[in-house]
């Protein structure tokens, strides 16, 4: 009776894991090869190239069957790399940096954002900010231990002032001290955030302004797409193929003459915001990825990579140089 | 008791940075995944002090929105202790509020009384309030009958009389209700710290999470666990004293 | 003046059959009075719903001059919080104090006082919780296996002195010892399955008693032949 029972445990341990191994075992070698591309943030607007990759056939015409996670704040593609989660993924710089800084192997592809969708907001009935001194005296929201705060004190260094020369609040996802008028000067990313608090101020009839730390001298990088060394040894054509396929779809995402697909394709995933917000976070989008015509989606923008590390060490967000500028392989040549 | 608390935490803490150093080394993940021995000793070294006072800031919001609640609890609890209509209603309100996620409440919360010392109050106190009031309630609502029986038969029974004598029963399970929901309030206030408050040791970690500072979050982990295991410890043996201040006998003779 | 009861049935909710079907009896009153009979066969349920003062009791005992009824059981508790001595002063009448200090000296109990309730033995709790009874104001008291545990010759002694101090009362002394019955109670009712309940007249022996084995034999053959 013993010995039954445990042929049985064997016979049903042994189906459970070839159930198992079939579940899990790659697919067949002559398929398209089986990505995990790994956001930073959530699908909005601010990802249409990663939305368009995949719904316009992109990756697909590549041989790639890439699928793209969302992101959120608990998410960092970094770890997800190491862990074997994701093969590419989405990333700012001091996460980069910062994950160089401890060992991690991470190289950068390419540059989404030229310009660093954070920025802060304040209304246009204040004192205009035309230079860092101006922040003087001002109310100013940071994210306490987020990158902002870390510009923000680069901003206030340039300016010569130090924390006590502002009056600085902590700020998290609800934006009504800025609306009550508690807070001057509030940190959002410019072209989600940004449009949304825009858009709610004029139909009040108030204007807005950006502050943008760029206009300063403060070049901090944001989102990259990353992957890791090993990868970018082990699978080149691999990771040329992806990003030749992801490059492609953001140039197409940005381009005006298809706003409507893209647009649409956005919709289906962001149904939580309304079709005007949608087309202005389009379009300030753009002018953050694509500055200029000419310039190409990807460029690796080496000095504002020095930069963004030598702030970072100033900050003492890092203990050591990582010479990050090593890390760059840029977009691959055609 | 608080002791016993205390290396009880000690070991389950050092089981899983074992294990978090087993899966390190055995798969060679970087420090930035999950830091090693010296890079947690050095930012425990770091941010020791600055973590503890964190936690202590944190228990001070805990021990009031747990006070808060245990009144709270007690008070309804009481009023919810009668079969009549209102007794009925309290307790199907209660049955049905509780099954309620209260940290989806949190940013009604935080937006309509900010992010200061009241929302992270209010948070604990409500996290806590409802397994709390569940407990009272259920205590308060079944009789002790064979103490009982007396007073009622003899027209002595009163509403204090009545809770005394059902509080006096279930000392233990109150006691222990009380000492368990400390968890509960302490893990509502670091919610909500971490969710949107700007002073705590939820708000520390949420810092630490935005610099990917594993190091930082198990060094906060280790001080929210020595510092609830001490004031769940001292609750307990508040709880053990006041049973045995109220039951023991002031002297006459053990049969 | 008597105690009677016509027709009286009771069914537990979603029982098939009634505990007690169409009782009916009487027996005098005041007195130290008995019911009698197998476990099971209804004797707590008929006592409750004496005393819960139920409409269906209501409807079907007469008891004029009885007002106050009281209902004591054998595993009755005293609350824990304060010694025994300090219940029994907060429950007391301050009429009945002497009389108090007395069944505490009958019942011996004197060295119990500053005990609390959980430390006595079974039969200690029981003199205990029946002497609080006894101190309050009452007409009928029902005895529900109150002297359980406590040893033969004490209980003979609280019997006798209970019929002794309160004369002018009811006791329903519900019990399974048949000698004692036999021997201490005046109306004895007996409740056995399927028949309407018989009373019996006892020994009804009283402080300096002189023993009569004859009538208590014939007395018990009687109670069984009952039941």
């Amino acid at each position: 009776m013993r010995s039954v029972n445990r042929t049985r445990i064997i016979i049903w341990t042994a189906t459970a894991i070839i159930f198992w191994l079939c579940s899990v075992w790659p697919a067949a070698a002559d398929g398209p090869v089986k990505l995990n591309y790994r956001l930073k943030w959530l699908f909005n607007t601010s990802v249409a190239g990663d939305i368009m990759a995949v719904e316009a056939g992109f990756f697909e015409r590549s041989g790639l069957d890439v699928t793209v996670k969302e992101g959120g704040p608990e998410k960092n593609a970094i770890k997800e790399l190491e862990l074997g989660y994701a093969d590419f993924g989405v990333a700012s710089a001091d996460q980069v940096i910062r994950a160089l800084d401890k060992g991690a192997d991470v190289v950068v592809l390419a540059q989404l954002f030229q310009i660093n969708p954070m920025q802060w907001i304040y209304r246009a009935d204040q004192h205009r900010i035309e230079m860092p001194e101006d922040l003087r005296g001002r109310h100013i929201g940071v994210t306490f231990g987020g990158n902002d705060e870390t510009i923000m004190n680069t901003l206030l260094a340039m300016g010569e002032l130090t924390k006590a020369d502002v009056r600085m609040s902590s700020v998290r996802f609800d934006f009504s001290p800025f609306l009550k008028r508690k807070v001057e000067i509030w940190p959002v990313y410019r072209n989600s955030q940004g449009v949304i608090l825009e858009t709610k101020l004029a139909r009040e009839g108030e204007k807005v302004l950006f502050l943008n730390p760029a206009e300063f001298g403060v070049s901090f990088v944001a989102n990259s797409v990353v992957t890791s060394g090993k990868t970018v040894k082990s699978h080149p054509g691999r990771v040329k193929a992806f990003l030749k396929a992801l490059m492609a779809a953001w140039e197409y995402a940005m381009d005006p003459a298809n706003e409507p697909m893209v647009l649409a394709e956005i919709a289906k995933k962001d149904k939580g915001t309304e079709d005007l917000i949608r087309m202005k976070q389009l379009d300030a989008t753009r002018e953050l990825v694509k500055p200029s015509p000419r310039l190409k989606i990807g460029t690796i923008d080496t000095d504002a990579w020095r930069q963004t590390e030598t702030i970072m060490l100033e900050e003492k967000q890092i203990k050591k140089p990582v010479l990050v500028h090593t890390r760059l392989y840029g977009f691959p040549a055609e | 008791m608080l002791f016993r608390r205390i290396y009880q935490f000690l070991i389950v803490y050092a089981a899983g940075v074992s294990g978090l150093m087993g899966i390190k080394y055995g798969v060679g993940l970087s420090d930035y995944v999950i830091p090693g021995p010296e890079l947690i000793l050095e930012t425990a070294g770091r941010v020791l002090t600055t973590y503890f006072f964190d936690c202590i800031n944190t228990l001070s919001v805990t021990i009031l929105g747990q006070l808060i609640s245990i009144f709270m609890a007690f008070s309804v609890g009481i009023l919810g202790r009668k079969s009549t209509w209102v007794g009925s209603f309290i307790k199907v309100m209660a049955y049905n509020i509780q099954a309620y996620p209260i940290v989806a409440l949190a940013p009604i919360i935080f937006i309509l009384l900010g992010d200061g010392f009241l929302s992270r109050l209010l948070i604990a106190s409500m996290i806590c309030y409802f397994p709390l009031l569940l407990s009272v309630l259920g205590i308060m609502a079944s009789p002790v009958e064979d103490i009982e029986h007396f007073y009622k038969a003899t027209g002595r029974m009163r509403w204090q009389l009545e809770v005394k004598i059902r509080a006096f029963e279930n000392l233990s399970k109150l006691t222990t209700v009380i000492a368990g929901s400390a968890t509960l309030a302490m893990a509502g206030t670091i919610v909500a710290e971490f969710i949107a408050a700007d002073a705590g040791i939820g708000y520390s970690i949420r810092i630490a999470l935005y610099q990917s500072d594993l190091a930082g979050i198990l060094t906060a982990l280790f001080m929210i666990g020595i510092i609830i295991s001490v004031y769940q410890g001292l609750l307990e043996t508040a709880g053990e004293q006041v049973k045995t201040k109220w039951s023991a006998p002031k002297g006459g003779t053990l049969i | 003046m008597h105690f009677e009861c016509t027709d009286l049935t009771f069914t537990y909710p979603g029982a098939d059959k009634p505990v007690l079907d169409r009782l009916s009896f009487s027996m005098a009153a005041p007195g130290f009075n008995a019911v009698f009979g197998p476990s099971g066969v209804g004797k707590t349920s008929f006592a409750r719903l004496l005393a819960g003062h139920g409409t269906l009791a209501e409807e079907h005992c007469r008891h004029e001059g009885l007002s106050t009824l009281l209902y004591s059981y054998n595993q009755e508790r005293l609350p824990g919080w304060a010694s025994t001595g300090s219940h029994l002063e907060k429950v007391c009448p301050e009429e009945n104090t002497g009389l108090k200090d007395e069944l505490i000296r009958i019942f011996r109990v004197e060295s119990l006082m500053d005990a609390r309730f959980s430390q006595l033995s079974m039969g200690q709790q029981n003199r205990m919780n029946l002497i609080r009874y006894l101190i309050q104001d009452f007409d009928l008291l029902i005895l529900d296996e109150s002297l359980a545990n406590v040893d033969e010759a004490l209980r003979e002694t609280i019997i006798l002195a209970m019929k002794d101090l309160f004369p002018d009362r009811l006791f329903l002394y519900i019990s399974h010892n048949l000698m004692e019955v036999a021997r201490f109670c005046r109306d004895i009712l007996i409740l056995s399955r399927g028949k309407s309940g018989t009373v019996v007249r006892g020994l009804d022996y009283t402080l300096g008693y002189v023993p009569d084995p004859a009538g208590l034999d014939r007395t018990m053959l009687e109670i069984m032949n009952a039941v």
